[in-house]
């Protein structure tokens, strides 16, 4: 028996018992609509795959770091002095979590501005907007693991936001700091969101949302002539995928480049005495909720500033979690004013983010700057993109002569003829 | 599409290059993460014994230390010179123990013997064991691998 008719076998026995040709199948009939909003059908798997990247960075992270209040600061320390190439791991993680967010917030809403969300798609909607809180659990647990100073701060701030919720806010702060203060307990309980909670809630959601989607096949533009579009379509395997493949390969690149040349430094082992250090800000996706808390007056009326800031942002997420039952429009109508908001957030989430930039931050002294541990190593770094850069290069263009090649074999029929 | 007297179509040249190069770019991402999961061994470069504490040995008498994370022994010759060993099995990493009537080093975990130089005499040990170097420098008894300067 040759190789192949073995491989042959093999996937014949593998196919009886698994069904992949069923599943291959089903993708070769998954329908993507081509018109001038198709590249936003892009975002959905980028975010795929820098939750991929997240995922296999942080299982990696995970051999290093230990969780403890002696430990946390000093062992990511060593993952970026010590492990090799450990600086570029960390690099990797914190800024694949940049992108991953930053696409989210532009898959959002494109989706808010296109409705895409309406009737028969709600749940897809609620799905993502759970995907969304899990995803910033992420990045707000996450922060605090490095324990220095910043993150410590950052997680006393983020971890007091609940109190100020009337009647069960006060437990809600206990919850996330196991007691009453920051300590340990906290570190160990973020970790333990961080890398076994969040996972599989994320996970959950997202096998509800892709199943959606599957279920649901993708939504046309509003107004859009029905039969005209669903003539201009090419099927999700092969053509989509090589369309796909192609940003997969830019970003992925894009991610190492930026990651060796702007890794992410380390402050001092947090001290729980010490004061908070000036100029003190979160991540960048949470700055526009930051400075929302900080002008907010201290007294409104009866009750405390934080408390009708944090009371209003509950009121948003509950409106935002619900927004397709609100605009119950049939998918056909324009919705003028949900346009008109959606461009309200980003220019109230762009402003309050600029200002509060304008409060300088101090650079922390004695702060851990990664670097290529000698000559030999730079180079090796240098090889290693310029590797990763010819490869996307090549791969581009083969991927090119793919595009090319299956749409021809689309516009000749060929695609067509096993449809059912 | 196919050349005559060609082995592939087009497309299967194509997807062959495709495949390939897509194996190439995971094997350039392959090789840190291989180097990220599997750390060098790291030892010190040099330990520093207080002479107050080490420095007072009985001929024969051995004394034991911190070879990084390995433990080490300092031990007195007969004639009175100082030498150092890694007391590391050479055969599977255990560590060994001093005997000091048979003046012997014993490993326990598959019966090995080294002779009070750490020379291997018995049991499966298939080399000495490892020395380290020791100077004497002010204060303290300096212990590097050898050959370091």
């Amino acid at each position: 028996m040759s190789i192949k008719s073995a491989a042959r076998a093999t996937w014949a026995w593998l196919d009886d018992r698994l069904g992949i040709q069923t599943v291959m199948d089903f993708l070769k009939h998954k329908q993507i609509p081509l018109n001038r909003h198709t590249p936003w059908m892009y975002t959905g798997s980028l975010i795929l795959m820098f939750f991929g990247l997240q995922v296999l960075t942080g299982i990696m992270l995970a051999f290093y770091y230990r969780p403890t209040l002696e430990e946390a600061n000093k062992s990511v320390g060593e993952i970026m002095t010590k492990v090799p190439l450990g600086w570029i791991i960390r690099s990797v993680h914190s800024w694949s979590a940049t992108f991953m967010i930053a696409i989210v917030f532009i898959h959002l809403l494109a989706i808010w501005i296109l409705k895409s969300y309406r009737k028969p798609r709600e749940m897809t909607w609620m799905s993502g907007a759970l995907l969304l809180v899990f995803t910033l659990a992420f990045g707000f647990t996450g922060y605090l693991l490095p324990w220095d100073a910043l993150s410590l701060a950052a997680t006393k701030v983020g971890t007091d936001i609940p109190r100020s919720i009337p009647l069960i806010g006060a437990w809600g702060t206990r919850f996330l700091r196991g007691g009453e203060d920051i300590s340990g307990d906290t570190l160990s309980r973020f970790f333990s969101f961080h890398v076994s909670v969040l996972p599989l809630c994320l996970l959950a959601a997202l096998a509800l949302h892709v199943y959606l989607i599957q279920k649901l096949g993708m939504s046309l533009p509003v107004g859009a002539d029905e039969e005209a579009e669903n003539r201009r379509v090419i099927p999700f395997w092969p053509n989509f995928v090589y369309r796909e493949a192609v940003l997969w390969l830019v970003f992925i690149g894009a991610l190492v480049t930026i990651a060796v040349f702007l890794p992410p430094t380390l402050g001092k082992s947090a001290d729980l005495m010490a004061p908070a250090p000036e100029g003190i800000k979160p991540e960048w996706y949470f700055l526009f909720l930051f400075q929302m808390l900080k002008v907010f007056p201290a007294k409104i009326l009866f009750v405390t500033g934080d408390t009708v800031a944090v009371l209003l942002i509950l009121v948003a997420v509950v409106l935002f979690f619900f927004l397709p039952l609100i605009d119950n429009k049939p998918a056909g109508r324009k919705g003028k004013i949900i346009t008109v908001l959606a461009f309200l957030l980003i220019v109230y989430a762009v402003a309050m983010s600029v200002w509060s930039l304008q409060t300088p931050s101090k650079p922390e002294a004695d702060k851990i700057i990664p670097a290529p541990q000698n000559i030999k190593e730079s180079t090796g770094i240098f090889v290693f993109l310029g590797g990763i850069w010819l490869c996307v290069a090549v791969l581009i263009y083969l991927l090119r002569l793919k595009i090319k090649e299956t749409d021809r074999l689309l516009e000749a029929g060929y695609f067509s003829s096993d449809k059912k | 599409m196919r050349l005559k007297h060609s082995l592939f179509t087009r497309r299967q040249f194509l997807n062959g290059l495709l495949g390939g190069w897509l194996g190439g770019l995971a094997a350039i991402f392959l090789y840190p993460v291989l180097r990220f999961v599997f750390p060098p061994e790291r030892e010190p470069e040099q330990v520093l014994l207080p002479l107050a504490d080490y420095g007072s040995l009985e001929p024969g008498a051995i004394k034991n230390f911190a070879w990084g994370s390995k433990p080490g022994m300092l031990k007195k010759t007969a004639g009175g010179e100082l030498i150092v060993f890694v007391s590391v099995c050479t055969h599977l990493d255990c560590n060994v123990a001093y005997l000091p009537e048979q003046k012997k080093f014993f490993c326990a975990c598959h019966e090995g013997w080294y002779d009070e130089n750490g020379v291997n005499i018995g049991g499966p040990p298939p080399k000495p064991l490892r020395r380290l170097v020791v100077t004497t420098e002010g204060e303290n008894l300096v212990v590097k691998p050898e050959g370091a300067a």
